[in-house]
């Protein structure tokens, strides 16, 4: 075969896939179509049948549940995916489906924070089926179940004592930041008592905490971690002072001649963010006081202080809290 | 004379057929892939990711420099994403237009002092402004870095998670982030980063509307020749990198990283023209070498549209500098190349940057030095030469035509009469389009060699009101 020939076939082929794909491309529409309905075998462990699991779902035959649990426990993750976002959407008519879904957290038969967005979709219906996680062996599995439990009374009431105390730092911190809608007993003494935690993320969570409880009476106890050697937890340390509004003054204004410039500067942005720069500006009844917050806090606040009286705008409240650090 | 000819003819010839032949099984890569990825999108659900508690949180970084004219836009489309946890970090990179008065206007913001992480040192920050209306807003305003320093400067009063950085120029489609993020959750120990798809129009307003309809907004052929670029770059190739570990290209248009590892690699480097591709470079070498467990990946889900250059001498200046940071950012971490410690980055993904974009335009411009000095000595055998274009047009047009139809079977946006104009134009990209970006490679090639590292960017498209 000489060269021409050569060229010539590579031409026909290269022609050929650019005509035929160009047609399927245009037909792919009418393809689909057809596709959809052909019906693979359900939950068969194939791939093919992670689809069909999901159609079962909403069809919700009596062959769902078998099919259901049967591709739970399937060695393709695609096919324990499909099943997991399957029961999440049979969860508000049928009991079982939830049971498939605490089995899916414990077995971790999908990763646990798809299964427990299809569980925090079922709330409150999930709830109390929950309480036996709590002490599963994995740390990560009483994670999801602490958070999930969150919104729950019984489960709160649970909670506090034993979760806080939990060797997993992801827990305790989960643990604390489900006591705040609803705090139980002890409750703020426990999340004060976490502010030593070793780790960031506890201590980060137990300020807001202990603010949400009782944000005046938490002040002292919180506005040292304005020093913390973590970001997380003097970010949380400002939010909970800031939450405590004027009361949080008191406890803020020695810290204004701390002698880290990082303390200095973040005691001077929390006054700040209670307004207190602001309504001194605007009365020019203690100068003294103002030109030390502008010391501490530094030129740009100082600025950004002026700015906003000249324009006479109102501070923005403080961005809202995050429980980012429990996660 | 003919003697030479033929051995450059020769090496050319080699060269397109490894070329051709990489591109052809990264084609073939990228569609099992897509297909994977189709399954998977089917049997999530995204409705849930976007309302869950347990949705990973982002913080999305958009610098900006003088882009007066899309930034409203792009703010708009960001804060309206349908998420359940984010924040915006607009970082005013110096600009000298209205940017930050125009800001400040359409979202109501007001100064106020806020904590800084200061992980990274930045250039000074003059000014930050919370937007009175939108919680969710944050505005930096920095005396000019360039846009890794805006990037690391976003990143110090970023407080989520994971980060995102965008482009100004850029208008997002709602389910950007909850199409994307739930690639974290599926595989939470592993994935640090990813990318996706971006579609590209002289008015990416126009062209997705509400954040939701998309449409090929126009019939511009010079628009369509970028858009197939598009189409293949992530459908035939990152796709397929991603899938093999060396996607080793998260735009900078949309990259999302866990912010823990940004932390620890001190952010993006300044040190160079652009920084998205450095980033993603210095990511597989640092993880590497640490042996932990990471994939970086490009999903094929369309986050969103990004402004092409509306003439010829704009494409020019962007694929110029291109080209310029690939030779730079491959040229800092050469020691990769060829060497077995960094897996497939180093055995697949190097090498194939050397292959296909740094060796490039020496056989471009030996291709086009051979057709000259051959014709002007009547050795050029013409009929043969035609045989040999109509070739590699043709195999484009395959190669484009399999992205084309990935994309049809991801997410069937593409009308027919779109499809119909993109099919027409793929044979005709060779000799149109394709020497526009040969010359910018030679450009950038070029320039890297006479050390230039400015950004040379662009000048914005004329908007006009989406229709």
């Amino acid at each position: 075969m000489d060269g021409q020939t050569t060229a010539a076939i590579a031409c026909a082929v290269a022609a050929g896939c650019w005509v035929v794909g160009g047609a399927t491309v245009l037909l792919s529409g009418l393809r689909a179509t057809r596709a959809a309905s052909r019906t693979p075998p359900p939950g068969d462990g194939s791939p093919a049948g992670a689809e069909r699991s999901r159609e079962l779902a909403d069809s919700d035959g009596p062959e769902a549940r078998a099919v259901l649990f049967q591709g739970l426990r399937s060695g393709e993750p695609e096919v324990r995916r499909a099943c997991v976002t399957a029961l999440g959407r049979l969860g508000q008519r049928h009991d079982w489906a939830i049971d498939g879904l605490i089995e899916a957290l414990a077995e971790r038969r999908d990763t646990p924070a798809r299964v427990a967005v299809q569980l925090d979709r079922l709330a409150p219906r999930a709830d109390t089926r929950l309480l036996p996680l709590l002490g599963h062996p994995n740390g990560v599995v009483r994670y999801y179940a602490a958070r999930l439990l969150a919104r729950e009374d019984e489960a709160r009431r649970r909670l506090v004592p034993d979760l806080t105390r939990d060797p997993s730092p992801q827990v305790r911190a989960a643990a604390l930041e489900a006591m705040q809608p609803a705090p139980t007993g002890g409750a703020l003494r426990r999340a004060l008592q976490l502010l030593d935690d070793p780790h960031p993320a506890v201590r980060a969570q137990a300020c807001l905490t202990a603010s949400a409880i009782s944000a005046a009476g938490s002040t002292p106890f919180v506005a040292p971690l304005l020093s913390d050697p973590s970001w997380e937890v003097r970010n949380a340390a400002r939010e909970a002072l800031v939450r405590a509004g004027r009361g949080a003054t008191p406890v803020v204004l020695p810290l204004l001649e701390d002698e880290s410039d990082d303390v200095r500067s973040l005691a001077a942005v929390v006054l700040q963010d209670v307004g207190l720069v602001d309504d001194l500006l605007a009365s020019a009844e203690d100068p003294a006081l103002l030109e030390r917050i502008f010391t501490a806090g530094g030129r740009r606040l100082r600025a950004l202080a002026e700015d906003r009286a000249r324009e006479r705008r109102p501070l923005v409240g403080s961005r809202p809290a995050v429980a980012e650090a429990s996660r | 004379m003919s003697t030479v000819l033929e051995i450059c003819v020769l090496a050319c010839a080699v060269y397109v057929c490894i070329v051709y032949a990489i591109y052809v099984a990264l084609a073939v890569v990228a569609f099992a892939e897509n297909r994977r990825s189709k399954r998977e999108s089917v049997v999530d659900e995204l409705g849930a990711v976007s309302r869950s508690r347990f949705s990973p949180s982002v913080s999305i970084l958009l610098p900006a420099h003088n882009e007066v004219g899309g930034l409203p836009d792009a703010v708009r489309s960001l804060l309206a994403l349908d998420y359940p946890e984010f924040e915006v970090i607009v970082v005013n990179d110096g600009s000298t237009d209205d940017s930050v008065p125009r800001l400040r206007e359409e979202f109501d913001l007001v100064p106020v002092e806020v904590l800084s992480r200061g992980v990274v040192a930045t250039e000074h920050v003059e000014a930050l402004y919370r937007s009175a209306t939108e919680p969710r807003l944050l505005v930096v305003d920095k005396v000019g870095g360039g846009k890794a320093d805006a990037l690391n400067a976003g990143l110090n009063y970023s407080r989520h998670r994971f980060v995102c950085g965008v482009d100004a120029d850029m208008v997002f489609a709602r389910d950007a982030l909850s199409t994307t993020m739930r690639a974290f959750m599926t595989d939470p120990g592993r994935v640090v980063g990813l990318t996706s798809f971006i579609e590209i129009a002289s008015n990416p307003s126009a062209a997705l509307r509400n954040g939701v309809e998309y449409r090929l907004p126009e019939t511009r052929p010079f628009t369509l020749f970028q858009a197939l670029d598009y189409v293949r770059a992530f459908y035939n190739n990152r796709i397929a990198w991603s899938r093999l570990d060396f996607m080793l290209c998260a735009v900078g248009a949309f990259q999302v990283w866990r912010r823990d590892l940004l932390d620890e690699l001190r952010g993006w480097s300044r040190e160079f023209t652009c920084e998205d591709i450095e980033i993603t470079f210095r990511v597989h070498k640092e993880l590497r070498e640490r042996g932990r467990p990471y994939r970086v990946l490009c999903l094929p889900v369309r986050v969103g549209v990004t402004e092409g250059p509306d003439t010829v001498r704009k494409l020019i200046a962007q694929r110029e500098r291109w080209q310029r940071v690939i030779l730079e950012t491959w040229w800092a971490h050469r020691g990769m190349c060829f060497n077995k410690r960094y897996g497939s980055v180093g055995l697949l993904g190097m090498p194939f940057y050397l292959v296909s974009e740094i060796v490039a335009p020496v056989f471009e411009s030996l291709a086009l030095l051979t057709l000259a000095v051959g014709a002007a000595a009547g050795l050029v055998d013409w009929r043969l030469f035609a045989v040999v274009v109509v070739l590699i047009s043709l195999v484009n047009s395959a190669l484009s035509t399999a992205s084309l139809l990935m994309v049809e079977l991801q997410s069937r946006t593409y009308r027919s009469v779109g499809i119909v104009q993109l099919l027409v134009l793929m044979p005709l990209e060779l000799v149109f389009y394709r020497p526009i970006l040969s010359w910018a490679r030679m450009k950038g090639t070029w320039r890297f060699l006479r050390g230039d590292k400015a950004w040379h960017k662009f000048e914005r498209n004329a908007r006009t009101e989406a229709a």
